[in-house]
């Protein structure tokens, strides 16, 4: 009986402690910024829609079926960016960095789906997909005062010569500096990340192949591309399969 | 003699002349044992299920699968490499015997061929003709042919400390008694003999004692069965915590595989692998220490044995006496004066200014045959070697301490004439000029059995001057013969004459043979008692083992009434108790009628034990507490030693001869002789006395008992952080919290920064007197017990993991992962595909940031639990002393743990921060502080704990918080 008091009281005691202690920690961080970011000092790239299975696309352009989760994700992920969420967003300066240290209340800078021309989902419905032309969003990770240099692009190419042409949606796949630098959750709520669209033609020679693209950012000489160990840092591989 | 021929055929067909031997196991049997042994098992079971792991994820093409066969790997290296360590140290302990078992090759001379022929014993062959002379070995069971003055030292064989005198005759039908016969190992002490080989090797009597004793099982060590119990119990703990969370994370739909892994961490957590190598090096360095203080030790283990002993049976010749007989006592002017028996006596404090004293003197030193060997004029007395008998010797090193130059005074009185001492006779005669030129008479001296002595005298001398010996002077004589003799010592009677020099002149031609000189009516001038003395360390290291609980029984073959001379002067029969026949001669009253009860002492003859049953012998070894086994014959040692068992005892054993061997070797701990030990002995013995001293027994008891308190505090201190290792992956399965801690971390705390403080706690003093306390109860307290067990994992080990914890939270916190953020997120956050996750500040994280985070959350868990560490090493300083009554830097071990500790963790941390296998990552300063209060809350609440403990003996708290 007094053994189990005895723990009772101890381990009350610890776990009062823990929490103190957690709670005290707790106090010294800022809610709107985390006290470090140097172990993601670069941004990782990433694709959407994202397939379940790794990195590989698989599926049938004439098979509405074989498709439709990527489109609903596109769609969904969309969402959004539709003008009518962007109603607070205001239009900024491009080609250069939206600094807003000195401003409470940061704003964000509105992102048009136009700019994303046939991968916007407005004229194609099925994003390409129906058509062989499939689209995939490459958007680069949000990192908390992030502010790239030179002139950011996107840039795919695919191992394989001549099956696929790529087409970049802003043109040239362009990342505008006026999205930059991200606030954090807190205090920039309706931010929203610069996308750039690529349309992959798949040569029709080229159907039942598959076919090994990698997107890397480039022009820029802060946003690094080429690390050994993390195959996600400012680049990205994916796969595309498509069948008739 | 035999021909080389037949000689050759007949080794061929018995085999050499040696002893076969003790079966050794094979090394590479006692190799695999080390790694199948302790925790071996388990962690071989986590090599293979990491092994299993890493095939079907292979199979499946997953990426992280050579993680699992790098673990495995690691694991099965842990085990490899812990297994040839204490094989290195269990070999390297066993070596420093094996040169005490290299003997030096033995020459026997053997006639062959019709001539004499140095040959190495071991060709010797049954019917070889050898000569031996005094000094020799005898190198067979031999059957004499041609005795001249042969005596044999038979005290290896029998025990008997007396010289033995052989001769061709037939004297008794049993081989070990007969006269004619002389046995392989024992020594020709002088004379020479010639005799025919009967006996070779095994097959001689030696050889089948010594196959006795290997027949004699040997017993698992308490140490052994302490170390087994809480390999059990640790095993044990880690076995159905590993069960219980397969199951719970598989019905927490956890995939099989993922659950296994789960299993492998939870094993390597909860297993200590560094432990089994520590305690086997504090094991080493305390018999290193003994080593020091004269107790070498041949098995490991043995060096708690000896800590837990309850029983010492102890020799009486040699062990806790000198070994050489020494003048105790005088009686001269009807007084008896006692002398100083020290090792190292350089005067003699009794009064010397009697004239009766100065004849006495000058008996004592003309009629003695023995001498000093030259040209040791530097050695102090005491260490002078003589060549002479024992009784001689010590007369004439007693002259010698007094008088000076003896070899002188022997000069200037010339001998002239001289009766050696002989059986028959039992006296020693010689004729002296004396060194006063005015004074031409002879003088005549004897010594020899006191009572043959006083026969031959008319007068006595009293303070220098000669009276009629009446009957009242007869009586004052017999009084003092009889108080010494009961002192156990062997007495010697001393007279004189001055042979009147008209019937003596110069020229007199003395002749010993028709004796024409007087032999009666000489004047008795005193009485010398001689005793082999007790060391002088042995009293106080007898009633240290008093002190501390120990019983000690003296086991010889000597007279009961020296026996119980010597057991009363080193207190193993104290002062205030008496025999049961002290008791019946106090109150006169036949001895049956004395209650057995009442007498705390007993004196038991080898003729009574000869007939006692076991349970009479039970009885003695219970109902008294102060025990001398007398006469014994070296067979019933090992009696004694089982019926001591048979209490429950540990028992510890000394013995020097090869007939000792059965008990050494029946005895929890058996200790040889370092120097008049036989070789075999010496092997059967788990320890060897290098100093033959009786109070090196209690040093190393001593040393026993401390090393036991410290693998307590080692174990104590290493089980802590198992819980802080393992709480982390039952954490990790219930709450879904990236992984805290890695395997491969876990294995740098036990194998890394933990091993050296672990050992420092082999160094640390005693908390009080340990040699006060009673020896431990084998069955009752345990290397490991509930309460050691208990506070270790359930109280510091929680207070650890807690403190690590906070470190661990706050490292994400920082980095941008809120502890709230990152409940349950396990799947997506070891999700390779997923490489925008996010954290509580909107960032987005790749998959391999996540995982350098993830690795610096091992770091600082690493570096939370070493902090903590550091804390837990300083309390375990004490069990219930406060740390500032022991001291905080009088263990400077400790402190080379402490830093020794700290410099591998900023080495594993900044200098391999860099290299990925290792999983770990250069950490901020202040993470390395997180846990301090936790460390300073450990320290304070252990203090609290002693001071409870200290304030209310008995009490709950000391009852549940004491281990």
């Amino acid at each position: 009986g007094l053994i189990l008091l005895f723990y009772l009281v101890f381990y009350g005691f610890l776990a009062a402690l823990f929490t103190f202690t957690m709670w005290v920690m707790l106090q010294t961080l800022s809610s709107d910024i985390p006290k470090y970011r140097d172990r993601i000092s670069s941004p990782g790239l990433m694709i959407s829609p994202k397939p379940d299975t790794a990195l590989e696309f698989y599926f049938n352009k004439s098979d509405a079926q074989s498709y439709a989760e990527y489109v609903s994700t596109l769609r969904k992920f969309l969402e959004s960016y539709d003008d009518s969420k962007q109603s607070q967003n205001i239009n900024c300066t491009p080609g250069r960095i939206f600094d807003q240290n000195d401003v409470a209340v940061k704003k964000a800078c509105r992102f048009n789906l136009s700019e994303l021309g046939q991968c916007s989902g407005k004229e194609d419905k099925t994003f390409g997909y129906s058509k062989g032309t499939p689209c995939v969003l490459v958007k680069m990770n949000r990192i908390i005062g992030l502010k790239p240099e030179g002139e950011p692009h996107i840039q795919c190419t695919s191992k394989e010569e001549g099956m696929v042409e790529i087409n970049y949606f802003p043109p040239e796949g362009l990342i505008d500096l006026m999205y930059f630098p991200y606030y954090g959750k807190s205090l920039h709520a309706h931010y929203l990340q610069p996308l750039v669209a690529v349309q992959l033609a798949i040569n029709s020679n080229s159907t039942k192949e598959e076919i090994a693209i990698e997107c890397k950012i480039l022009g820029s000489p802060n946003l690094k591309n080429e690390d050994d160990r993390d195959k996600f840092l400012g680049r990205i591989a994916f796969k595309v399969q498509m069948t008739e | 003699g035999l021909s080389s021929a037949r000689a050759a055929e007949i080794l061929a067909r018995d085999g050499p002349n040696s002893l076969t031997p003790p079966k050794a196991t094979p090394e590479i049997v006692k190799f695999l044992k080390q790694l199948v042994g302790g925790f071996s098992i388990l962690l071989w079971i986590g090599a293979v299920f990491s092994w299993i792991s890493f095939g079907i994820q292979l199979a499946q093409g997953a990426e992280s699968a050579f993680d699992n066969l790098y673990l495995g790997v690691v694991l099965a290296l842990v085990v490899i490499l812990t297994g040839i360590f204490a094989y290195y140290q269990e070999a390297k302990s066993t070596n420093i015997m094996a040169s005490f078992s290299k003997m030096i090759p033995q020459q026997a001379l053997v006639i062959r061929d019709a001539e004499k022929k140095e040959l190495p014993a071991d060709q010797l062959v049954v019917g070889d003709v050898v000569e031996i002379k005094g000094g020799d070995r005898i190198p067979a069971d031999i059957r004499l042919i041609f005795t001249q003055g042969c005596k044999v030292d038979n005290s290896s064989l029998t025990g008997e400390s007396e010289p033995q005198s052989r001769s061709c005759d037939f004297t008794h039908e049993n081989p070990l008694e007969t006269r004619n016969i002389a046995f392989y190992s024992t020594t020709c002490v002088e004379g020479t003999a010639t005799g025919i080989v009967i006996n070779t090797g095994d097959r001689t009597i030696i050889g089948r004692i010594a196959s006795l004793a290997s027949g004699v099982g040997n017993e698992k060590t308490p140490i052994a069965i302490e170390i087994e119990h809480f390999v059990y119990l640790v095993a044990g703990v880690a076995i159905s915590i590993g069960v219980l969370f397969f199951i719970i994370s598989v019905s927490m739909r956890y995939k099989i595989l993922d659950s296994i892994i789960f299993l492998i961490g939870i094993i390597v957590a909860n297993v200590p692998e560094g432990l089994l190598a520590t305690v086997t090096v504090s094991l080493s360095l305390t018999a290193k220490r003994m080593a020091k203080k004269n107790c070498l030790v041949k098995n490991l283990e043995a060096v708690e044995t000896l800590g837990s002993t309850s029983i010492i049976c102890s020799d009486k010749t040699g062990t806790l006496t000198q070994n050489r007989m020494t003048v105790a006592h005088l009686w001269f002017d009807n007084q008896i004066y006692s002398a100083d028996t020290s090792e190292d006596q350089t005067t003699q404090p009794f009064d010397q200014s009697s004239p009766s004293w100065t004849a006495l003197s000058k008996i004592v030193t003309l009629c003695n045959r023995a001498e000093f060997r030259p040209g040791q004029e530097n050695l102090p007395i005491m260490k002078r070697v003589v060549v002479g008998d024992a009784s001689e010797t010590a007369l004439l090193k007693f002259a010698e301490v007094i008088l000076g130059d003896v070899m002188n005074i022997r000069a200037r009185n010339k001998k002239v004439a001289e009766i050696p001492f002989n059986s028959t006779n039992k006296f020693q005669l010689s004729i002296h000029e004396t060194d006063d030129p005015n004074d031409k008479r002879f003088l005549l001296v004897m010594k020899g059995a006191p009572e043959r002595i006083l026969e031959r005298c008319s007068t006595i001398m009293i303070n220098g001057k000669e009276e009629p010996l009446d009957s009242e002077k007869a009586e004052a004589f017999q009084t003092a013969y009889m108080e010494l003799g009961g002192m156990g010592e062997r007495v010697l009677g001393f007279c004189h004459l001055y042979l009147p020099e008209n019937e003596f002149p110069d020229t007199y031609p003395f002749d010993t043979d028709s004796m024409n000189f007087p032999t009666s009516n000489l004047c008795f001038v005193g009485l010398l008692s001689m005793i082999d003395p007790p060391r002088s360390t042995v009293p106080d290291a007898v009633s240290k083992c008093r002190s501390a609980g120990i019983k000690v029984i003296m086991v010889t073959g000597d007279h009961p009434i020296t026996a119980k001379a010597i057991a009363k002067s080193v207190g193993i029969i104290s002062a205030t108790s008496e025999t049961v026949e002290d008791i019946a001669k106090r109150l006169n009253i036949p001895v049956e009628q004395v209650n057995r009860r009442e007498a705390t002492a007993a004196v038991v003859n080898g003729m009574e034990l000869k007939d006692m049953s076991l349970q009479q012998l039970d009885e003695i070894l219970c109902n008294h507490s102060e025990i001398v086994f007398a006469r014994t014959s070296p067979q019933q040692k090992l009696i004694i030693v089982e019926g001591c068992q048979r209490q429950g005892a540990v028992v510890a054993v000394t013995g020097d001869g090869v007939n000792d061997s059965p008990a050494l070797k029946k005895a929890d701990i058996g200790i040889a002789m370092g120097i008049a030990g036989s070789d075999a002995a010496k092997n059967a013995a788990d320890m060897v006395l290098l100093d033959d001293n009786f109070a090196s027994i209690v040093t190393g008891v001593e040393e026993g008992r401390l090393i036991f308190d410290n693998l307590k505090k080692t174990i104590a201190y290493t089980l802590t952080k198992n819980i802080a290792e393992l709480c982390p992956f039952l954490i990790y399965i219930i709450a879904s919290i990236p992984m805290p801690i890695g395997t491969i971390t876990i294995l740098f705390i036990d194998l890394g920064t933990d091993i050296i403080p672990s050992v420092a706690l082999a160094y640390e003093k005693a908390e009080s007197d340990i040699m006060n306390r009673r020896p431990r109860n084998k069955r009752k307290d345990r290397l490991v017990n509930e309460q050691l067990a208990v506070y270790s994992y359930l109280q510091i080990g929680i207070m650890q993991s807690v403190g690590a914890f906070v470190t661990y939270f706050t490292v994400y916190a920082e980095q941008g992962f809120l502890p709230s953020t990152l409940l349950g997120v396990r799947v997506d956050w070891e999700n390779n595909a997923i490489n925008d996750f996010e954290d509580s500040y909107g960032q987005e994280w790749t998959k391999y940031q996540r995982t350098y985070l993830q690795w610096t959350g091992y770091t600082a868990f690493f570096v939370s639990i070493t902090i903590q560490q550091v804390a837990d090493l300083i309390i375990r300083k004490t069990r219930r002393n406060s740390i500032f009554q022991q001291g905080l830097f009088r263990n400077k071990v400790i402190w080379v743990g402490i830093f020794s500790q700290i410099g591998i963790a900023l080495i594993l941390t900044y200098g391999l921060g860099h290299v990925t296998a290792l999983n770990f990552t250069p950490l901020r300063f202040q993470y390395w502080f997180v846990a301090v209060p936790f460390a300073i809350l450990i320290w304070v609440y252990d203090e609290v704990r002693k001071l409870f403990i200290r304030r209310y003996p008995g009490s709950w708290w000391d009852k549940n918080m004491y281990y």
